[in-house]
C-alpha cells in the first residue's frame, strides 16, 4: 500500500462524507471541493502538472458556480438522514471492499486506493440520489457518483490520458454549473431548495433527521 | 486536423452566447453565427483524418461528418425557428455546445473518453430545462435530468474501464462482459428516456423550450448509443459469449419502448408530448441494434440512429411552428390546421413518409434488420405493430387537420405573406435627361431605404411563413436521409480507425472453428475505406495479455 495515495483517499472521502452529511451549504461545499481536490491526485503514477493543473482548477470552478447561487443562503440543507458517524461508516465498509477487490477480478492498472475511494464515494451519493429531494443535496450527490465512478476507473484503468483529464474536468465544470443553475432555479421558484411537484404534505419529511 | 476547426467554432461560440446572454441579441448572433460556421466546418471534416491530443487521438470519419453536419444544419434551423417562433435566450448555445460535445464523443476511438464527453454535452440540456421565471416543476424536471446524466454516466464510465484492459482469466467469465454490457446498454436506455427509464424524459417536453427538444431527447443521447455501440460491437460481440440474459433485458427494454411509447404518443393530448414518446420509440429500435450484438447489425444500428434523429428533429419542428402559428400544443384544439397551413401540411407529409417510409427505404430497412436481428415469433409482430402504429399517430393529426377551423386556428396566424405598408409613389419631375437620370438614382435608393426600413416589420408579419419554410427544409432533408440518400449508409457501414490501446486479446481463429449457428466471430463491418475486414480485430488492438479469443469462444 502506499501511505501518500491512501491518505490523498482518506482525504477524499473525508470531504466526501462532509459533503454529504454537513446541514450548512457552505460546509458541504468545503466537503466538495477537498474530494474533488484530492480526487485528481489519487493515481499512480501522478498524471503531468498541466492535467493536474486542469482537474485542480474545474474543482475550483465548480464549487464556486455552486457557492454563487447559495451565497446568502440562510437555511439549512436536509443534511443526511442517518449522520455523519452511519455514513463515515458506510464509506469505510465500502473502502475496504473496493481496497479488497481491487482490479474486480482482473489485475488493477491503477492504484487499488483509486478504487476504494470510488467506491467509497459511490455508496455516500446513493442516498442523495435515489431519496433527495433537496436540490443541493442532490447535486452533491451526482457530483459525488461521477467522481467515485471516475475514481473506480482509475483504479481499474490507471492514470487517465491528458486528453481525457481534460475532457473530465469540462465535466466537473458542466457538473458545477448544471448545480447551480438548479439550485438558482429552486430557490427563484420557491424559495427554498426543498422542491417538489407532489401534495405539500411530503416537504416535511425531508427535513426529518434520525438523529435529534 | 479537421476535426478542430468544428470543435473550437461550437465550443467557442457555444461559450461566447452563453456568456453573453444578458444581451439577447448579441447573444443570440453569436450563437446563429456560430452555427452557420459549423455547418461549413462539419462539412470539411475528412475521413481517418487524426489529431493525436493529450496522450489520446481524434479520429474524423465520414459517419462523424454527417452526424455533426446534420446535427448543426438541424441546431441553425431549430435556432432560426426559435426566433421566429418561441425561444429560449441559452438556446443557440446549448445547441451548439450539445453537437459539439457530440462530435468530440464520436471522434474518440476510446470509449473511456468519449462517455465522459458525451455525458457532459448532456449536461448542456439542464440550462434550458429552467425556463426564467422558474417553476418548480421545471426544478423537479432538471433535478430528474441530472439523476438520470449522472447514472448513466457512471455506468457507461465503469461498463467502458472494466474491460478495457487486459483482463486475464477473468476474461473468460461470461459474467464479466454481460454486466458491463448491461450497464452501458441500460446507460443508452437512461440517456433515451427509454421505458422504463422515462421519468425524466416525460416531463422535459412541459419544462425545456420546445426547439431544443430534438437536442436534449434526441441528438444527445444519440451520440451516446453510438459511443456504446461502437464500444459493443468491439469489445463484447466477437467474443461471442452466452449473454442470453443480459440480451432478453435489453431487447425487453427495447420492445417495451416501442410498443408503449407508440401507444402513449397516440393518446397523448400534448403535440411535445406526442414528438417525445415518438422519440422513445424511436429509440426503442435503437436500442435493439444495442441488442443485437451481431456484425450485421452494425449498419442498420448506425443509419437508424441518424434517421430517427432527423426525422424526429423535422417533427419536433413542425409541432414548434403549428404551435407559433395557432398558438396551442393541445391537438383537440388545432382542428382544421390543414388547411390553414399548407405548406406546414406538405411538410408534415414528408415527415410522415419518412417517419413510417415503405420497404426498400433506408429508414425502413435498417429498422427492420434490427427487427429482424433481435425478434421473432410474437415479439416480431408485436413490435411491427408498434412501429406501423405511428401511422395512426400520423393519421389521428390529419384527422383533426382536415377537420372543421377550431377557434384557435382560425384566429391564428397564416402562410399567407404579407408585406407591411407600401412603398410610396414618387412621381417624376425632371424635364431633361440628366435631371430624370439622377432623379431615377434618387427613386431607387430611397426605394431600396424604405424597403430596408419595413425588413424588420416583414420578417415579424411573415414569421408564420418563414417558420413553415424552415420546417420544409427540415422534413426534406429528413426525408432525403430516409430514403438512403446523402450518403448516410456507406458512412454507416464505415468502421473508422482503432486506437491501439488495452483490453482483451484478438486472436485470428480458423474459420472451422466458429460455431456454425452463431454469427462469424471475427466479421466485422468494411473499413472506413471501403474494404471489407473479414477477419479484422474488432476488439481494440496492441494488447499482448492473454484473454478470451474468439477462437475458442465459450459455449453458448
Amino acid at each position: 500500500m502506499n501511505l501518500a495515495l491512501a491518505g490523498l483517499a482518506c482525504v477524499v472521502v473525508a470531504g466526501a462524507v462532509v459533503a454529504v452529511s454537513a446541514r450548512e451549504a457552505r460546509a458541504a461545499l468545503l466537503g466538495l471541493l477537498v474530494a474533488l481536490l484530492g480526487a485528481s491526485l489519487v493515481a499512480d503514477p501522478l498524471p503531468g502538472p498541466l492535467p493536474i493543473a486542469a482537474r485542480l482548477a474545474s474543482a475550483f470552478l465548480a464549487c464556486r458556480l455552486i457557492a454563487v447561487v447559495i451565497r446568502d443562503l440562510d437555511e439549512p440543507t436536509s443534511g443526511s438522514r442517518l449522520g455523519w458517524p452511519v455514513e463515515a461508516l458506510a464509506a469505510a465498509a465500502a473502502a475496504v471492499i473496493g481496497f479488497g477487490t481491487h482490479g474486480l477480478g482482473a489485475p488493477g492498472e491503477g492504484p487499488a486506493e483509486a478504487q476504494a475511494a470510488g467506491f467509497a464515494v459511490g455508496v455516500l451519493a446513493a442516498s442523495p440520489i435515489v431519496s433527495s429531494r433537496d436540490v443541493f443535496r442532490l447535486g452533491i450527490g451526482a457530483i459525488l457518483l461521477l467522481l467515485g465512478g471516475l475514481l473506480v476507473r482509475q483504479g481499474l484503468g490507471g492514470t487517465p490520458s491528458e486528453l481525457e483529464q481534460l475532457v473530465t474536468s469540462g465535466l466537473v465544470v458542466g457538473l458545477g454549473g448544471a448545480v447551480g443553475v438548479i439550485i438558482a432555479g429552486a430557490r427563484a421558484a420557491v424559495g427554498s431548495l426543498v422542491v417538489s411537484d407532489r401534495p405539500a404534505r411530503d416537504a416535511p419529511r425531508e427535513g426529518r433527521h434520525l438523529r435529534p | 486536423m479537421t476535426i478542430l476547426p468544428f470543435l473550437v467554432i461550437t465550443f467557442g461560440a457555444g461559450a461566447a452566447s452563453l456568456l453573453t446572454r444578458r444581451n439577447g441579441p448579441l447573444s443570440t448572433a453569436i450563437g446563429i453565427g456560430g452555427l452557420a460556421a459549423a455547418v461549413i466546418a462539419a462539412g470539411m471534416i475528412t475521413a481517418d483524418d487524426g489529431l493525436p491530443m493529450g496522450g489520446a487521438e481524434l479520429i474524423g470519419s465520414a459517419y462523424l461528418r454527417l452526424f455533426v453536419l446534420f446535427g448543426s444544419i438541424v441546431a441553425l434551423l431549430l435556432a432560426v425557428l426559435g426566433l421566429a417562433t418561441t425561444s429560449h435566450r441559452y438556446t443557440p448555445g446549448v445547441l451548439l455546445g450539445g453537437i459539439g460535445a457530440a462530435g468530440l464523443a464520436l471522434a474518440m476511438p476510446d470509449a473511456r473518453i468519449a462517455v465522459i464527453a458525451a455525458t457532459a454535452g448532456g449536461l448542456l440540456g439542464i440550462l434550458v430545462t429552467i425556463v426564467p421565471p422558474a417553476t418548480a416543476r421545471g426544478v423537479v424536471v432538471a433535478g430528474r435530468e441530472l439523476r438520470a446524466l449522472a447514472i448513466a454516466g457512471v455506468l457507461a464510465i465503469l461498463a467502458a474501464a472494466w474491460i478495457a484492459r487486459p483482463l486475464e482469466a477473468l476474461a473468460a467469465e461470461p459474467a464479466v462482459f454481460g454486466l458491463a454490457y448491461l450497464g452501458f446498454a441500460i446507460a443508452v436506455a437512461i440517456r433515451f428516456g427509454a421505458i422504463p427509464f422515462h421519468f425524466w424524459a416525460a416531463r422535459l417536453a412541459d419544462a425545456a423550450p420546445e426547439v431544443t427538444l430534438p437536442m436534449l431527447m434526441a441528438w444527445s443521447p444519440a451520440a451516446f448509443a453510438v459511443v456504446a455501440l461502437a464500444w459493443a460491437d468491439q469489445s463484447v460481440a466477437p467474443l461471442i459469449l452466452p449473454l442470453g440474459v443480459e440480451r432478453s433485458l435489453i431487447v425487453a427494454v427495447g420492445v417495451v419502448s416501442v410498443i408503449l411509447g407508440s401507444l402513449a404518443a397516440w393518446i397523448q393530448d400534448d403535440l411535445e408530448h406526442v414528438v417525445g414518446y415518438t422519440i422513445i420509440a424511436d429509440a426503442g429500435i435503437a436500442i435493439l441494434g444495442l441488442a443485437a450484438l451481431n456484425p450485421a447489425a452494425w449498419e442498420p444500428a448506425r443509419t437508424w440512429v441518424i434517421v430517427f434523429v432527423m426525422v424526429r428533429s423535422a417533427f419536433a419542428a413542425w409541432a414548434v411552428a403549428v404551435r407559433g402559428a395557432f398558438g396551442t400544443r393541445r391537438i383537440a384544439q388545432l382542428n382544421g390546421w390543414v388547411l390553414r397551413a399548407p405548406v406546414l401540411a406538405v411538410s408534415f407529409g414528408l415527415i410522415v413518409i419518412a417517419a413510417v417510409s415503405w420497404p426498400g427505404l433506408v429508414g425502413w430497412e435498417s429498422r427492420a434488420t434490427l427487427i429482424d436481428l433481435t425478434l421473432d415469433g410474437p415479439f416480431l409482430a408485436l413490435v411491427t405493430a408498434g412501429v406501423l402504429m405511428q401511422i395512426v399517430v400520423f393519421g389521428r393529426l390529419l384527422y383533426v387537420g382536415l377537420s372543421r377551423p377550431s377557434q384557435a386556428v382560425a384566429g391564428g396566424l397564416s402562410e399567407r405573406p404579407l408585406w407591411p405598408g407600401s412603398i410610396p409613389a414618387r412621381p417624376m419631375v425632371g424635364r431633361t435627361g440628366t435631371e430624370r437620370a439622377f432623379e431615377r438614382t434618387s427613386h431607387a435608393l430611397r426605394a431600396g431605404l424604405d424597403i430596408a426600413r419595413v425588413v424588420p416589420a416583414a420578417l415579424r408579419e411573415n414569421s408564420t411563413l418563414i417558420a413553415a419554410l424552415l420546417v420544409l427544409v427540415l422534413s426534406g432533408l429528413s426525408l432525403g436521409v430516409a430514403s438512403g440518400g446523402l450518403g448516410v449508409p456507406e458512412a454507416a457501414r464505415a468502421v473508422p480507425g482503432q486506437e491501439p490501446g488495452p483490453g482483451p486479446v484478438e486472436s485470428e481463429p480458423p474459420p472451422s472453428e466458429s460455431p456454425p449457428s452463431e454469427p462469424p466471430a471475427t466479421a466485422t463491418p468494411p473499413t472506413e475505406t471501403g474494404s471489407p475486414s473479414a477477419s479484422g480485430s474488432p476488439l481494440p488492438v496492441g494488447s499482448a495479455a492473454p484473454g478470451p479469443s474468439a477462437s475458442a469462444p465459450p459455449s453458448p
